[in-house]
């Protein structure tokens, strides 16, 4: 039965949609259109509620609920397994899109209504495509007899808090990108002499995506962090580039829309952004899900869906950028800009967002090319990344530090540097404490730490001043990234690893922590058992500081195993263990790193996610008073 | 002033890397399927005991003579599960013999295992501690490796075996011979 209606709202959310599209095309009224809306976003709210009822209640017959559940599951991961498989994520996918679909609408007034009711269509399009892939090669509602007891059980390493909400954060970040694209193309639209601020509509779609796809790809980096057991965060994984690209793109989409509102120029350069972002997040889901490369996230190998999702990306792609071809003239301008200006460090800032989405994405179908024209096999990894991006993001960053301090149009060079003179001195002083305290002098390291803190330290004078008229929104985003530089270089730069075979009661010392294996012992958990390795941490006056307990983890379900890390944390350093492979008489591999300054990568993408929610509410007081 | 055609080489560019994708979704390609650095070299001298029989399980007295199909297996391994139908199958093959390499694994697990769901392996060296599979470059199991009559590696693929992979290594082993 409730298969049944599962299906029934589906097929009704999709004929709203296409209701949607054909109203909003001839302009009817908007009670009409109303009906659209409300019935797109009723239906693919219960659809979604549906499928995560199948999965709480263990609905065997339902196939998605039997590949992907198991009873003994707990509640959260049975809710969270909703969107753990590809079937049920493209549900919580078109979830996202009608509700910002539900978002736009709510922009429409008198004055905008030819954009709004273009931005529509082009949103039901999309909604349409996605909604027709999900019943055409992805139905969840798919049933299956004989009807089993029990469910085949959800991968365990993605049972965990954090990846429970980072599909949907990063869902709210590509897809916010889709109403920044339907904006963009319903721009292109316009007539000649339209005076619709179209920028100021676009900017908080814009801001949401970029804000929630920075929260979204850190708690994935996070869970990485301490499931994987890898000892770093970030790998370069097609799957993370993936989200990485529209980012980028994201963020240079973002600093020039301020070009477009304080200078009217940069028009049809933010219109081909917000087009290539939403573009490379459908091209990214296309990546992972066609199983066209081969990473950890591959969802499902099958390649009708990879043709389907590719003939749509082709039609809004080709859709898109041959318009932009035809019609983007019309929003050029020859206003040319001085190099020294705010507007000039946003342009140099955009340009080298989009030099290194390039090579990233250059780094990431390198190896496809490669096999199209020359049939070898080649991976690309992070040596490539690291020599090509690093020293991209060096100037970028080193501009970003003063871009908020410059004016609009002219700038007067000599009162510019009186003001960022304490901060260079400041900056210099806290990197020379540095390098005493640590007594390592990296190259990169020193680059690295003088970014952070050339950073910190602007956004923090511009916070306390608060004369300048700057957004604080922005002001704490940047102060997020100089924090997130931070914990980047120190994780990176001075990481210390140890791979040692250790047995019950043996020492090891590591910077400066004394570490003993005291014990190891069976547990078991709600739906796995556990070998658990209890390792005291003593300080160098061999005070206990902590106990940590990795575990190597077997979920009989699945016939899984999997490594539980234990970390100590603290915001100089974190202490992380992994329990390896081993036996009572010749000991087990440990495997214990010294990451400093990680938290610091946490806290700085909380800092950025407060303040693009900062300049979220801003912006959209500032529309409000628009209408 | 921008030309006018500058403004459509995106649209340009973004078909041709389509063109490419939709040409390597059409092909016939394994993802997973990945060259091994040993292709057309000699097996990795080892030795070690033999599961069944803790004999002796000398390399160079077994990699000559017939065609060897080499499985990397555990009992703790699902695909491998999956797999075992078709190593089955290979085991009826001619002028073939299967060869098992029993991957960090209990002895009598596998002992046991195998009474369950058959034994296609002729024979079947225990590699306790990942020792062998690190010298052969195996990165997963299962793995499968084909070695010719002169003990040279001829094909490997990682991963469990389908459908397609299994009529691809007959393939491979009929050219062969």
């Amino acid at each position: 039965m409730v298969p049944i209606l599962g299906n029934i709202t589906l097929w009704l959310s999709l004929f709203f949609a296409i209701f949607q599209f054909f109203i909003s095309k001839k302009n009817k009224k908007i009670k009409s259109i109303k009906i659209g809306i409300f019935g797109l976003l009723a239906c693919s709210i219960i659809s979604f509620f549906l499928l995560m009822f199948l999965h709480v209640v263990s609905d065997f017959s339902v196939l998605n609920v039997f590949q992907n559940s198991h009873t003994t599951k707990p509640l959260l991961y049975k809710i969270s397994g909703v969107w753990g498989n590809h079937e049920g994520s493209m549900l919580l996918w078109i979830l996202v899109l009608t509700i910002f679909n539900y978002f736009i609408y709510k922009l429409y007034n008198n004055n905008n209504s030819i954009l709004i009711l273009k931005t529509l269509e082009i949103q039901a399009f999309i909604t349409i495509g996605f909604i027709l892939f999900t019943i055409l090669t992805s139905n969840p509602f798919e049933t299956m007899s004989p009807i089993q007891n029990e469910g085949l059980g959800f991968n365990p390493i993605l049972q965990d808090p954090a990846l429970a909400i980072h599909p949907p954060l990063l869902y709210i970040g590509y897809v916010g990108f889709s109403a920044a694209f339907s904006i963009g193309v319903a721009t292109l639209n316009l007539e000649n002499n339209n005076n619709i601020p179209w920028h100021r509509y676009m900017k908080p779609f814009v801001i949401a995506a970029w804000t929630f796809l920075t929260i979204g790809i850190a708690f994935g980096s996070i869970w990485a962090y301490y499931e994987l057991g890898w000892g770093g965060w970030w790998f370069w994984d097609p799957v993370e580039n993936a989200s990485f690209m529209p980012w980028l793109l994201g963020t240079a989409l973002l600093h020039s829309l301020l070009v477009v509102e304080k200078k009217k120029s940069l028009q049809s350069w933010v219109i081909l952004l917000s087009i290539l972002a939403f573009l490379l997040s459908v091209l990214g889901t296309f990546l992972v899900r066609s199983g066209i490369l081969t990473s950890v996230h591959t969802f499902a190998l099958d390649p009708s869906r990879g043709i389907y999702i590719l003939i749509f990306t082709a039609i809004l792609g080709s859709y898109s950028l041959i318009l932009f071809g035809l019609k983007s003239k019309k929003y050029f301008n020859t206003n040319y800009f001085s190099f020294f200006s705010k507007e000039g460090s946003i342009l140099i800032n955009n340009i080298l967002m989009v030099i290194v989405c390039s090579t990233v994405f250059l780094g990431t179908i390198y190896p496809l090319l490669i096999e199209a024209f020359t049939n070898n096999k080649i991976s690309v990894g992070t040596p490539y990344y690291n020599s090509t991006i690093v020293p991209i993001m060096i100037p970028a960053i080193l501009i970003m530090g003063i871009g908020p301090i410059l004016s609009w149009g002219k700038v007067d060079i000599f009162r510019t540097l009186k003001k960022i003179f304490p901060n260079i001195l400041l900056t210099g002083v806290i990197t020379l404490l540095v390098f005493l305290y640590y007594q390592s002098y990296s190259f990169i390291g020193i680059v690295g730490i003088i970014l952070a803190f050339w950073i910190i330290f602007n956004n923090m004078t511009l916070l306390f001043r608060k004369k300048e008229n700057l957004s604080s929104g922005m002001l704490i985003a940047h102060l997020g990234i100089g924090l997130l530089i931070l914990g980047i270089t120190g994780s990176s730069v001075w990481q210390i690893e140890k791979i040692i075979r250790m047995k019950v009661n043996n020492e090891i010392k590591i910077e400066k922590y004394n570490i003993a294996f005291k014990e190891i012992n069976q547990i078991k958990g709600p739906n796995y058992i556990a070998l658990q390795g209890s390792f005291f941490v003593y300080d160098e006056k061999k005070k206990i500081i902590a106990k940590l307990k990795p575990e190597n983890r077997y979920y009989p379900v699945t016939n899984n195993f999997t490594t539980e890390t234990s970390i100590h944390t603290n915001l100089l350093g974190d202490l992380y263990i992994v329990l390896g492979e081993g036996n009572i008489d010749e000991g087990w591999v440990v495997r214990i790193y010294y990451n400093p300054l990680v938290a610091w990568i946490w806290i700085g993408a909380l800092t950025i996610f407060l303040g693009g929610i900062v300049s979220m509410n801003y912006n959209l007081k500032q529309i409000r008073r628009l209408s | 002033m921008i030309k006018k055609q500058l403004l459509t080489l995106p649209s340009i560019f973004f078909l041709l890397i389509l063109l490419i994708f939709f040409y390597l979704l059409i092909i016939d390609r394994n993802p997973s399927e990945i060259p091994s650095a040993l292709l057309n070299k000699n097996v990795p001298k080892f030795e070690t005991t033999s599961l069944l029989t803790e004999k002796k399980f000398i390399s160079s007295d077994i990699f000559r003579g017939e065609i060897k199909l080499v499985n990397f297996f555990a009992t703790w391994c699902k695909p491998c599960r999956d797999e075992h139908n078709y190593i089955k199958l290979f085991d009826n093959q001619e002028a073939l013999e299967v060869i098992g390499v029993n991957y960090k694994d209990n002895p009598q697990k596998a002992i046991k295992w195998l009474r369950e769901l058959g034994n296609p392996y002729s024979n079947i060296a225990v590699d306790k501690k990942g020792r062998i599979a690190i010298d052969w470059g195996v990165y997963g199991i299962p793995e499968t490796f084909i070695v010719n009559s002169k003990g040279i590696i001829k094909y490997r693929h990682a991963g469990p075996i389908t459908k397609k992979i299994y009529k691809k290594i007959i393939f491979i082993i009929n050219e062969i011979e």
